[in-house]
């Protein structure tokens, strides 16, 4: 159950109600008699009782006493004692077992509920009822009724009743809201909200402030001034994507690529008061558009009006957000403090970091978010602080965010099938000059892992392909991994205003190396490596014609003559195929001696090994690689396994 | 019968309540308790985790999604009380026991807290969730 939540509650409440009903029960089985405490009872004489699922109504006419103390000549029904319906739960009509002209004493706390379109009032709540025998009626009640259960009538209840909780009280409000359009323009005029806003309407520079005083409703006519902290992507909740068993989510609906994608705009907004909140915006169309957004809204001032409370998170539920949060604390200006004079501010070196954070949305139709592009970065927005690579892999912490930029040097998808482009795992193969230009001591590349839920834009999806130079930011940092998750954004180009804290943000030149392979490397990692044929995987090794247009590796025989070979594609003959070959071969490595080293090798490579070793008939000798050099050949490490001590590659091309 | 109208005044003076204080008082989260019994707590949990999604189509057509606890995703009509889960069909259709199961008491605690989320899809879409439930049957 969510802490602090409603479904918590209750069951605080239920469990502390039923404590009380077991020790009153328990208190009058003991003391025998009517206790004594008058105040608040409600006494019912029952007339008519029926079943509706397990509820039993009981309509009852409501005594001015207890009939004990009456004669019993008065004790007759008077036509002009009010009527009510009482309510019991299934548990407390077991234990009363009343019957049709019962007295029922009905203790506090019961509750009374008036129905609209009736006259007789409910009562629920009724655990505390008590049946109160008069013994000369129960005498006489014995022999006409005997101990022969009573049957009840059950109501059965039908599905076509709804509960419309809307009435005529809703509509009325509304248009007393609407009568206020003196007061706050509404956003029906877009082209009068684009000149002035929110101009007529207060302006406030607390959060908590506008979400206590206005609660999840909505905020009407009130602006919240903030910062803009951060802008960044968020893929659509979890609840539709997920799960895929038995059931059958939205997104395996048949989506034509006219559906936007399942991403939304996000802000990370901070008041005066150091608060923050997190504001869910529209769905984006493209993805492309946020580095434009990044570079234009981030650090800017921002009024916010017309949100929804979607959800108050704390610490200990969205670990993401907050370690974004932990990395903008302390404010880097004063922030006031609540309840005091405008003019008395916090240092904010001692502060403790938040603890909660409020996330809003966008009411539907209406976007209220006015960002003053026009305007100066302000003073409390924090840049992210680019650090080389070299100093991330120093930092003790877990779960810190932080941001670098460096060149992808290899992509390796994690692909599961069925999954769609954008919600693809990788892993990045990265560099910069902080571990290239290192003699010894730290790695010179480092991987990243790029959760699906890390937002992707189509532009940074080509560019991973092509080696380029990325800016990481917000990336997670722990156990010795980097990790872009949620809130990590990817852009093609250096942010306009980071604070660089000595890290070099030049673009590499010249070659990159990578580690030499050795007896720490690990699988799924990249290293470069040399060394001498010892053998030859001949199960694996293949050649194949490929068409020597086209590259076209499918040839088929031509149909006339079963000499010559067609491509389909050019469709012509193809007279001077080009031979390309598989082959993984065995080396003797001096840098991993303990190990056999197996390595794919690509085209080139076994081109060149292959080129003095052609036999008259086309065919090669295997016999005639052994003992060549190969090497410098940077590779994938696919597996390192210890019993047989065997590691296995892929050369790769940076 | 009574129930129902008992059921519905409960629910509008929720909503009232969370409309001027943004607060459920005590008693009525009691009063949840006493009329849907043991799906009131499921309910209010589903509510607190904003699991019910009210789906749209620009016909106006609309039905409620609701994610169960268990990760599975339940259908809820509008028009009339029906959920796709075992419960309603047991303890609702079958046995009378009780008036709606979790979901349909999320769906209306949602209503009435605001904490509906809102999805538009097209008709196709729509109506390829209505569809997908009849074949999970078949």
């Amino acid at each position: 159950l969510c802490r602090g939540g409603l479904a918590e509650r209750l069951c605080r409440l239920q469990n502390r109600e039923r404590s009380a009903i077991s020790f009153w029960r328990h208190q009058c089985i003991s003391d025998d008699k009517i206790p004594s405490d008058k105040s608040g009872v409600l006494i019912v004489k029952i007339l008519e009782i029926f079943e509706e699922c397990t509820i039993q109504v009981a309509i009852c006419q409501q005594l001015e006493q207890s009939p004990v103390t009456l004669s019993p000549e008065d004790a007759l029904i008077n036509a002009e004692e009010p009527i009510l319906k009482v309510l019991f739960t299934r548990e407390t009509a077991a234990h009363l077992k009343s019957r049709p002209q019962d007295v029922i004493h009905i203790y506090p706390p019961w509750q009374k509920l008036l129905l609209q379109n009736a006259d007789v009032p409910v009562i629920m709540n009724t655990y505390f009822s008590q049946k109160v025998l008069l013994s000369e009626h129960s005498e006489a009640r014995e022999k006409t009724y005997g101990p022969t259960k009573m049957l009840i009538r059950k109501n059965i209840i039908s599905l076509a009743q709804t509960f419309r909780l809307d009435d005529l009280d809703d509509n009325l409000r509304q248009e007393s809201s609407d009568n206020q359009v003196v007061c706050a323009p509404q956003t029906h005029n877009t082209r009068d909200s684009k000149r002035h806003p929110l101009a007529l309407s207060a302006v406030n520079d607390s959060l908590l402030e506008m979400v206590e005083s206005q609660g999840a409703v909505g905020w009407r006519d009130v602006q919240v001034r903030v910062v803009i902290q951060r802008v960044y992507c968020l893929p659509a909740r979890e609840g539709y994507r997920s799960h895929t068993q038995g059931n059958k989510p939205l997104c395996t609906a048949p989506v034509t690529n006219s559906d936007p994608p399942n991403v939304r705009l996000c802000l990370l907004v901070q008041d005066a008061y150091g608060m923050f909140s997190e504001v869910q915006l529209q769905s984006l169309s493209s993805t492309d558009d946020i580095e434009q957004y990044c570079r234009r809204w981030e650090g800017k001032p921002c009024c916010l009006a017309g949100m929804k409370i979607l959800q108050r998170t704390t610490r200990g539920r969205a670990l993401g957000l907050f370690s974004l949060i932990d990395s903008l604390w302390p404010p880097v200006v004063p922030v006031k403090v609540p309840g005091q004079s405008q003019d008395s501010e916090m240092m904010t070196t001692n502060l403790p970091p938040p603890s909660f954070c409020y996330i809003l949305t966008v009411q539907s139709g209406e976007i209220h978010v006015e960002v003053d592009e026009e305007e100066q970065i302000s003073n409390l927005y924090q840049p992210p602080a680019v650090h080389g690579l070299k100093e991330i892999l120093r930092i003790n912490g877990c779960n810190e965010r932080c941001s670098f930029w460096a060149q992808v040097l290899y992509q390796r998808l994690q692909t599961k099938h069925n999954v769609p482009i954008d919600q693809r795992e990788m892993l990045l193969f990265v560099t910069d000059s902080s571990l290239q230009n290192v003699a010894h001591g730290i790695p010179k590349v480092v991987a990243v892992s790029v959760t699906a839920s890390c937002v992707l834009s189509m532009e940074t999806i080509e560019a991973l392909s092509h080696g380029s130079h990325l800016f990481f930011k917000d990336v997670l940092w722990g156990n010795g991994r980097i990790i872009c998750v949620e809130r990590t954004v990817l852009l093609l180009q250096k942010p306009l205003l980071c604070s660089a804290a000595g890290a070099d943000l030049s673009e590499l030149t010249g070659p990159v190396r990578l580690d030499e392979l050795d007896s720490t490397t690990q699988a799924s990692s990249v290293c470069a490596l040399r060394g001498t044929v010892v053998g030859v995987n001949e199960s694996t090794a293949f050649s194949w014609p490929t068409c020597n247009r086209c590259g076209n590796g499918k040839l088929e025989v031509c149909p006339q003559d079963r000499e010559l070979l067609y491509c389909n594609q050019c469709s012509e003959v193809v007279t001077t195929p080009v031979l390309k070959m598989q082959l993984e071969v065995f080396l003797s490595c001096p840098s991993r001696s303990q190990s056999t080293v197996k390595v794919k090798l690509l085209q080139r490579t076994i081109s060149s090994l292959l080129m003095s070793s052609a036999s008259e008939d086309g065919t090669y000798e295997m016999q005639s690689v052994l003992g060549k050099e190969v090497g410098l050949l940077n590779c994938y490490v696919h597996s390192v396994t210890s019993h047989p001590n065997c590691i296995s590659l892929e050369e790769i091309v940076l | 019968s009574t129930l129902p109208a008992v059921a519905e005044e409960l629910l509008r003076e929720i909503k009232k309540a969370f409309q001027e204080t943004s607060h459920v008082p005590d008693d009525m989260l009691l009063g949840l308790k006493f009329i849907f019994g043991p799906a009131a707590v499921p309910a209010l949990d589903l509510v607190d985790q904003h699991s019910v999604t009210r789906v749209r189509s620009p016909s106006g057509r609309t039905l409620y999604q609701v994610l169960g606890s268990s990760g599975k995703l339940y259908t809820c009509y509008s028009s009339c009380h029906f959920c796709t889960c075992p419960a309603f069909g047991f303890s609702v259709l079958q046995k009378s026991e009780s008036l709606l199961c979790k979901h349909i008491l999320a769906v209306y605690l949602s209503q009435a807290m605001g904490a509906c989320q809102e999805l538009a899809v097209s008709e196709e879409q729509l109506t390829n969730i209505l569809l997908a439930e009849e074949e999970d049957e078949g």
